[in-house]
């Protein structure tokens, strides 16, 4: 504690801080890394939800994951044919 | 007899998976307890040298598996410490010659027979760690305070979780010199960013190279830090929770983890 205090007055930071902060920012991307085989699960159960409402063409059906510095989002684009009456 | 299956584990490589389960399986023998280690890394055996066990070996655990041979005749007994018993890899064959439900149906008639059972866990998230997890009951993950280690523990620790199975951490090779001068992750720095349970801190300790060099029981050596940190990981996993966990830094780190153990409780 008085050495962390010490090596900071000094402007000097300890390799041990670096290291957590690279650790956690590593962590929390990794995190955000998605399988195909997950968005492949996940396209099937949202055509399945979609199904019961509109009529999909599921076949131009596409679901991402855009990607920038400071967020992900999901993104699903579907052409609609009709929506079911019921 | 209902033992319990415990993993060994970390998904790198080169932390102290098998040095972690050879001394901790024979301070647990030592407390008493009918403990078998086995060597779940197929095709690069390596817990029988760690043990100094290597010229007893007659079968292993592939032979075990496919009804070659008895588990009585692959347990092979140690000498030096009583109710210890080692089950080595197979050399020749590879990771797919067992399957997860061939040691779940193993693990029925290891607990029959011991109190505790420690598999030593190889590298990797593939085949070979989902054998050696299959039919465990608890999970100890062994890391280093080095990133490239805690990244793969938090990785493991995700697919343990995915399993139903919450493990706790080893933190090994600490250097409190190191840590001291702000050039080490602390393990407080190192469970803070994993956020599971610690039952062990381990010193980097020169003995460990030279009981691996000459196939000698860390644990029977009384002088040894590293040693008597596994002794104390064993009792804590031997109905002995709330034993102190030996610090790295003189006292100030363990009260600290243990005030703020107490804040996470409340």
């Amino acid at each position: 504690m008085f050495k962390d205090l010490f090596g900071n007055f000094f402007g000097r930071q300890g390799s041990r801080e670096v290291a957590k902060k690279r650790l956690k920012f590593a962590l929390v991307y990794d995190k955000l890394e998605v399988s195909d085989d997950l968005l492949n699960d996940l396209q099937r159960d949202v055509v399945e939800v979609i199904s019961k409402y509109f009529e999909v063409d599921t076949s131009a059906m596409k679901l991402d994951i855009k990607r920038s510095d400071d967020l992900s989002a999901l993104v699903l684009n579907t052409p609609i044919l009709s929506a079911k009456r019921r | 007899m209902e033992g319990k299956i415990i993993v060994v584990t970390s998904g790198k490589g080169g932390v102290g998976k098998t040095t972690a389960t050879a001394c901790i399986g024979a301070a647990m023998a030592m407390q008493g307890k009918q403990v078998v280690v086995i060597d779940m890394d197929i095709g690069l055996r390596n817990l029988d040298v760690v043990m100094g066990l290597e010229n007893r070996i007659v079968f292993n655990i592939v032979d075990v598996v496919k009804g070659r041979c008895k588990i009585k005749q692959a347990a092979i007994k140690d000498r030096r410490i009583d109710n210890l018993f080692l089950i080595p890899a197979s050399q020749s064959d590879n990771k797919d010659s067992l399957t997860p439900e061939d040691i779940i149906r193993l693990s029925k008639s290891l607990r029959g027979r011991f109190d505790y059972i420690f598999m030593d866990c190889p590298a990797g998230i593939e085949r070979g760690f989902e054998n050696a997890v299959a039919a465990a009951d608890e999970a100890l993950v062994v890391c280093t305070p080095e990133v490239s280690s805690i990244r793969d523990a938090d990785r493991i620790i995700g697919l343990l979780y995915a399993k139903s199975i919450t493990p706790k951490l080893i933190v090994n090779r600490i250097v409190p010199e190191m840590v001291a001068r702000g050039d080490m992750l602390s393990h407080e720095d190192v469970v803070e960013v994993l956020s599971i349970d610690l039952i062990g801190l381990v010193k980097m300790d020169d003995k460990v190279v030279v009981a691996t060099n000459t196939g000698l029981p860390l644990v029977l050596q009384k002088d040894s830090e590293a040693g008597n940190a596994f002794h104390r990981i064993a009792q804590r996993l031997n109905g002995q929770p709330n034993l102190p966990i030996e610090n790295s830094d003189n006292g100030k780190g363990f009260w600290r983890s243990l005030g703020r153990k107490l804040r996470r409780r409340n």
